[in-house]
Order: C-alpha cells, then sequence, then structure tokens
C-alpha cells in the first residue's frame, strides 16, 4: 500500500494554514461560477491561471482542484431552482431536481445534489489513488503509434460520435488543429503560419483561445440575445437544506448507481458528465417504473435526482487519473487542467509522477480536501449560494469581460493577445449561434501538437510506412473500438431521422 | 421534439409570429461559418505552400498542416450542403453546450419521453407578439464588440484603471444597466480593486498610461 503513504505525504502537503486557505478560495470560485448560468469551471481555470502565475505550482493546482469540483457542485442549482439547466451536466439533474422544487422540495433538492457530489467525488477519487499506478504501468507500454490512436480516439470521439452534428463537430476539431499549428515547429525549428511576427513564434497561447471561446464568446452571445430571452421565474428556498434519515436511505442506492455510471467514464473521452448523467437518470426512471414509484415525473423523486448528480462527479474524480496518469483530456474542463500543466511546465502522463511526484500527491489529496469543504459550504448555505442567481446580468458580464482582458493581458503583457482574444471571441460567438460544439476546438487545440509529433515520430521509425499505425494489439483495440461507436451513432442518427419523418 | 434541440424542417419554416417566409437567406445564414472555415483552410493552404522549410525530417512540417487543410475543405463542402439542403430555422430555447451532445443520443441513454419534452418546453420561451427582424440581437452585439476594440486600443494611452472602468460601463450599459452614473462608480472601484490586488499583491504588471507618465 505503497499509495496510502504517498498519499499521507500529499496531505502533510495540502493541509497547511496557506494551502487550506487557497483550497477554500477554489472551492468559493468554483461553487459561485457551477451556480451562475453559462461559466464554468474550465472558463474559471483558464481565467486565472494567468493570473496565478506568480505563485509556487502546488498553490495553484490546490487551488484549481477546487475549482474543478466546485463547478459540478453548483451547476443544478439553477435547473433546479429556474429550470433552465445553466450547464449541459445538469440537464439530467433538471427534469426530477425542478419537480421536487415545484413541489415545496427546493432545500432537499439541494442538499441531495450536493451529498450527491460529494458521494460521487469521494469514491471516483478514492478509486484513482489506488489504481493510478496501474494505469501508469499501462502507459510505459504506449509507443508513439499508441499516443497517435488515443489522440485520434479523442479528437472523433468528442466531435463525431456524442455531438449533435457529425459535420459540425469535424469543422470544430478542423479549427482547433489549426489554431494549435501556429508557431515554430518543434522538430525542424521552422516557423509556421507566424505571418512573420516573432510574437507569433510560440504559437497562440492556450489561455488566449480558452478565455475567447468560454469568456469572451459567451459574453457575445448573452448579449445578442439578452434583450429578447425571457427572464426565468425563480423559485425562493427558505431555511437550511437538509435531509431526513428517511431520504437520506432513499438517495443513498441512487447516488451509488450513479457513482458507478460515472466512474468509467471519466476515463472515455466522450466529453464529460453528460452521457452518465443521462445513463444514470434513465436507470432511475426504469427502477421507478418497475417499483410504482408516484413521485417520479409528478411531484420529484429524490432518486432521479441524486444518481445524475453522484455521476457527473464520479466521472469528474476519475476524469483526473486519466489526466494525470495518461495525459488524456477526456472533457474541455480535463483540457484546460491539462493546459494549465503545461503552462507551468510539466506534461501530465507516466513521467509526472516520476518527476513531481510530491505535486500530483498533494494535488489527489487536495482532491479530497476540497470536497469535504465544498460539501460544507455547500449544504448550510445552499440558499445563500442561490442568491448570486440574482446578480443582474449586465454586471456580471460586463465583470466578465474586464477579467477575460486582465487575463489574457497578463499571458505576456501583449496587445496582440488582446486582438486575437477579440477575434476568437466572435469565433466562439458564432459557434454559439449555430450551435457547433466548443469542446472538440480546445481538446484539439492541446492534444493536436501532441498527436502531430507523436505520428511523424512513428512515421520517422517506420520510414513512411503507414502500417505501423495498427501494428500493436493497443492500436488496432482503440481503432476497432472507436469505428464501432461510430457505425452506433450513425445508426441512432439515422434512426431517429427516419421516426421523425414518419 | 427534444431535449436539447428544437429546430424546424424548411418546409414549415415559420417566423416566431407565425408569418412564414421564404426567402433564400432564410435559415442560410450558416452559410457565414462555411465562409470562415474556407477562409482559415485557404489561409492555411497557402502558408503551406509558401512555408520555408528548415532541416530535412520526413514527414517535414507541411505534412500535419496538409491533413488539416483535407478535413477544412471537406467539412466545410459538406456543411455548405446541408445548409444549402436544409435550412435552419435559430432554435429559440436556452441551449447548455451548444450542439456539444447529439440529443437523440440523450434521449435513448435517458429513456427520456414526452413528460421530458413537456418540462422542457415548459421553459420560458420567448415572449409571445414581439418579432424581430434578425434572431441576433445585432446593436447589442455591435455595441460590445466597439467597446472591446476602444479598449484595445486605448489601454496602453490611458492605462488600466480608465479603460478598464469604461470598459465595464459601456458592456454594462449595452446589456441593459440604466444607473449610469452609480455605474462610472462600480467601474472605477472594480478596476481600482484590480490594479490593487493583482498589480500590487500579485505582481501583474498592468499599464499605468498618461497617469503614470505624469506622476
Amino acid at each position: 500500500m505503497e499509495q496510502l503513504e504517498l498519499l499521507m505525504g500529499g496531505f502533510a502537503n495540502a493541509l497547511t494554514p496557506m494551502n487550506l486557505l487557497w483550497v477554500l478560495i477554489g472551492a468559493l470560485l468554483g461553487t459561485a461560477v457551477g451556480v451562475v448560468p453559462g461559466l464554468g469551471s474550465a472558463m474559471a481555470v483558464a481565467l486565472l491561471l494567468p493570473i496565478t502565475f506568480s505563485l509556487e505550482p502546488t498553490a495553484a493546482f490546490i487551488m484549481f482542484a477546487g475549482i474543478y469540483f466546485g463547478g459540478l457542485f453548483g451547476d443544478s442549482t439553477s435547473g433546479i431552482l429556474l429550470n433552465t439547466p445553466g450547464h449541459s451536466s445538469a440537464i439530467a439533474s433538471t427534469f426530477e431536481g425542478h419537480r421536487m422544487a415545484k413541489s415545496g422540495q427546493a432545500a432537499k433538492a439541494l442538499a441531495t445534489c450536493a451529498i450527491g457530489a460529494f458521494i460521487g467525488g469521494l469514491i471516483a477519487t478514492t478509486l484513482v489513488v489506488f489504481f493510478a499506478p496501474t494505469l501508469v504501468k499501462m502507459a510505459t507500454v504506449f509507443g508513439p503509434a499508441e499516443y497517435f490512436a488515443l489522440a485520434v480516439f479523442a479528437f472523433l470521439a468528442i466531435s463525431a460520435v456524442v455531438s449533435e452534428s457529425v459535420i459540425r463537430g469535424i469543422a470544430a476539431l478542423g479549427i482547433g488543429l489549426a489554431l494549435a499549428l501556429v508557431g515554430i515547429d518543434g522538430p525542424s525549428g521552422t516557423a509556421r503560419f507566424t505571418l512573420g511576427m516573432p510574437q507569433l513564434f510560440d504559437g497562440i497561447s492556450v489561455i488566449v483561445i480558452t478565455v475567447g471561446l468560454l469568456a469572451l464568446g459567451e459574453v457575445f452571445h448573452v448579449a445578442s440575445r439578452i434583450h429578447r430571452d425571457p427572464a426565468a421565474t425563480r423559485i425562493h428556498t427558505k431555511g437550511r437544506a437538509r435531509l431526513g434519515l428517511a431520504d437520506f436511505k432513499k438517495a443513498l442506492p441512487a447516488w451509488l448507481r450513479g457513482t458507478a455510471f460515472g466512474v468509467p467514464f471519466g476515463l472515455i473521452p466522450a466529453g464529460g458528465a453528460e452521457v452518465p448523467t443521462f445513463l444514470a437518470y434513465g436507470t432511475e426512471k426504469q427502477l421507478a417504473k418497475r417499483r410504482n414509484d408516484p413521485e417520479f415525473g409528478t411531484s420529484g423523486s429524490i432518486r432521479g435526482l441524486a444518481a445524475p448528480e453522484a455521476a457527473a462527479n464520479a466521472t469528474a474524480g476519475t476524469a483526473m487519473g486519466a489526466l494525470l496518469a495518461l495525459g488524456l483530456p477526456v472533457s474541455a474542463t480535463a483540457a484546460i487542467m491539462l493546459a494549465a500543466f503545461q503552462q507551468y511546465g510539466m506534461q501530465p502522463g507516466p513521467l509526472l509522477f516520476e518527476r513531481s511526484g510530491d505535486l500530483v500527491w498533494a494535488l489527489l489529496a487536495s482532491l479530497f480536501v476540497g470536497l469535504v469543504i465544498l460539501v460544507m459550504i455547500n449544504i448550510p448555505f445552499a440558499s445563500v449560494w442561490a442568491k448570486l442567481l440574482s446578480i443582474p446580468k449586465h454586471y456580471l458580464y460586463a465583470g466578465i469581460t474586464v477579467f477575460s482582458m486582465l487575463g489574457v493581458y497578463a499571458v505576456s503583457s501583449a496587445i496582440l493577445d488582446l486582438w486575437l482574444l477579440i477575434a476568437i471571441g466572435l469565433i466562439g460567438f458564432l459557434m454559439r449561434r449555430y450551435n457547433i460544439p466548443l469542446a472538440p476546438v480546445l481538446i484539439a487545440v492541446i492534444l493536436g501538437p501532441m498527436a502531430e509529433t507523436e505520428l511523424r515520430r512513428a512515421l520517422a521509425v517506420s520510414e513512411g510506412d503507414l502500417g505501423i499505425l495498427v501494428d500493436s494489439p493497443i492500436t488496432v483495440t482503440l481503432y476497432l473500438v472507436l469505428a464501432a461507436a461510430l457505425a452506433l451513432s450513425a445508426v441512432q442518427h439515422l434512426r431517429h431521422r427516419t421516426n421523425r419523418k414518419a | 421534439m427534444s431535449i436539447t434541440q428544437h429546430q424546424s424542417e424548411a418546409g414549415s419554416a415559420t417566423e416566431p409570429n407565425g408569418k412564414p417566409k421564404s426567402s433564400f437567406g432564410t435559415g442560410r445564414s450558416e452559410l457565414i461559418v462555411v465562409a470562415v472555415l474556407y477562409a482559415v483552410a485557404i489561409s492555411l493552404t497557402i502558408g503551406t505552400a509558401t512555408m520555408h522549410v528548415q532541416g530535412k525530417s520526413s514527414p517535414g512540417p507541411q505534412f500535419f498542416p496538409i491533413l488539416v487543410c483535407i478535413v477544412l475543405y471537406l467539412a466545410a463542402t459538406l456543411l455548405a450542403i446541408q445548409i444549402l439542403r436544409r435550412p435552419n430555422v435559430p432554435d429559440n430555447t436556452i441551449h447548455p453546450g451548444h450542439g456539444q451532445f447529439s440529443p437523440d443520443m440523450l434521449h435513448d441513454l435517458g429513456h427520456l419521453g414526452k413528460e421530458e419534452d413537456a418540462a422542457y418546453d415548459a421553459m420560458p420561451s420567448p415572449a409571445q407578439g414581439k418579432t424581430w427582424k434578425t434572431y441576433s440581437d445585432w446593436r447589442t452585439v455591435g455595441l460590445l464588440l466597439g467597446s472591446v476594440i476602444a479598449f484595445v486600443a486605448l489601454l496602453e494611452p490611458l492605462g488600466w484603471i480608465i479603460s478598464a472602468a469604461a470598459l465595464f460601463w459601456l458592456v454594462a450599459y449595452a446589456l441593459g444597466s440604466r444607473r449610469r452614473i452609480f455605474d462610472i462608480g462600480v467601474g472605477l472601484l472594480f478596476s481600482a480593486i484590480i490594479q490593487l490586488a493583482f498589480g500590487a499583491a500579485l505582481g501583474l504588471s498592468l499599464p499605468s498610461g498618461f497617469i503614470g507618465a505624469i506622476l
């Protein structure tokens, strides 16, 4: 049980008063961006990255750990109280959650969410601690061809398998890959697409791209609709969020079932928590039908809310494991965390545990600390957090605009970065307007350079023979699974299209 | 129809006020995305063709950009064909995730039925009786775009505190704040706190502008 010792060492690092303060700040920020619709932990981390650059890496990552889970603690509040999910990870919890709120159980619904998020995150993080070394061992047998296959898998899974429109997903992927190409090419030293500008030799900063797409793009989108979309009516919560023993007993199996759905999806690049939350909701719905649960679909069943909530955080927990051990980001948020490591000069993957073991274990320990703090600030103060929904939108988005400018200017004090930010913000607006997914852009920007390097390395070894790409059982399996997933989703798209016509 | 997407087919396309409208442009404004994709693809092609390749590694630095170009041209062309054949009417619902997930897939996974769709449709829908010529509010977007451009142009001459406060004020105004005098104070306070917290405490160097030059 070497892991336990290392984890204890991590706790010793994470539990200093200063680091506890960073977790607390992270947890507060994370919950705040989770509660407010349209923001999210990916955006929060991207905005804070350049600003926190003068901190030592451990402190910064401890704070990011709080933000990472915090974004999922608050995300259902808007769905439950307003019936307008602010994040796609919260759609599944909106159905039963809002019904509970309408039947006067809003506080109970919020408590169910917080405890569900806590349980899912706790179990998944524990699994990561025990299985991370196994994942690392697996990753050490990966060569260039395997890494390239992994990147292709992530690209196509996010852009084609799960997205609404395959063409739009691939288009988003192409934009991301193109943005990642700008700069000096590492292996040959060739300047690519820099237009002769020395400021572009290092490439377009990931922070500029992320803040542009997620923050400024969202502000443009809100601006395009703010005078037209109706205001939602909010259900007010009274009193403290609490769960009685009977409710707890009722919800516990659902939390555990949700966690079971969430855990494996942290390792699959399927874009994050949406697929497992819907799976968990669907299962609860079937179970409720079988046991003739009168609450489900009428006054709101606590189980139908508990399962998706636990699933979402369980996915986030194991996603951290895939990120640290394999260097594989499975969702947009994980991709930004990977970018954060790169900003500090570290590359997640098998070597990270050797080279920066202290930091990794402190980060894992602070995930636990963060969960405890989050549940402590979420259950008693659920109604207080809900008040964030009544901040006037114009101040909120004015603040976000100023913060985006600050964050991007802080990267390298370059005005050029700000012009790029505006251009990418407009692209982000166009993409939102036409429902083109944003996640493939972020994944492509972050995994693109890795995919290119590994592909060229593999082909250089084989002297141009493409056969090397499908030369090992691992690569063949990855491509076969990918092909099967693509075929399945094609069948599904076609079946629904014929149904709609009929 | 489904939980996250509400789009009508071209044949039954009606404007929110129920008035059928059918010019060529209806539902085809997405062609601007096609234009952006082609622009990116063409500039990549030119950049790849005119690249001063260093070294003799094989595959060289032009290899991957060629693959990306192919992907972009393909996606742009297919998207154009799709838009021309089946124009989209903008969906008016709140759409978290923006197309990242196939609603059909989520429908199947979640065993969703009419109840969920009904619950989703019960969400506030755009005000009835009032219609606009365009889906997007271009006046507000334009105001916002103007504010950020002005901010970037004036950041160095004016310094952080003044330009950030002006940006805050302009964005709040564009998004509908009507307390103009009060907002000047809020903006100045906000930018000054940032200057103090991040400039003084965390050591970010923010431009001080002409005020810094006078002091």
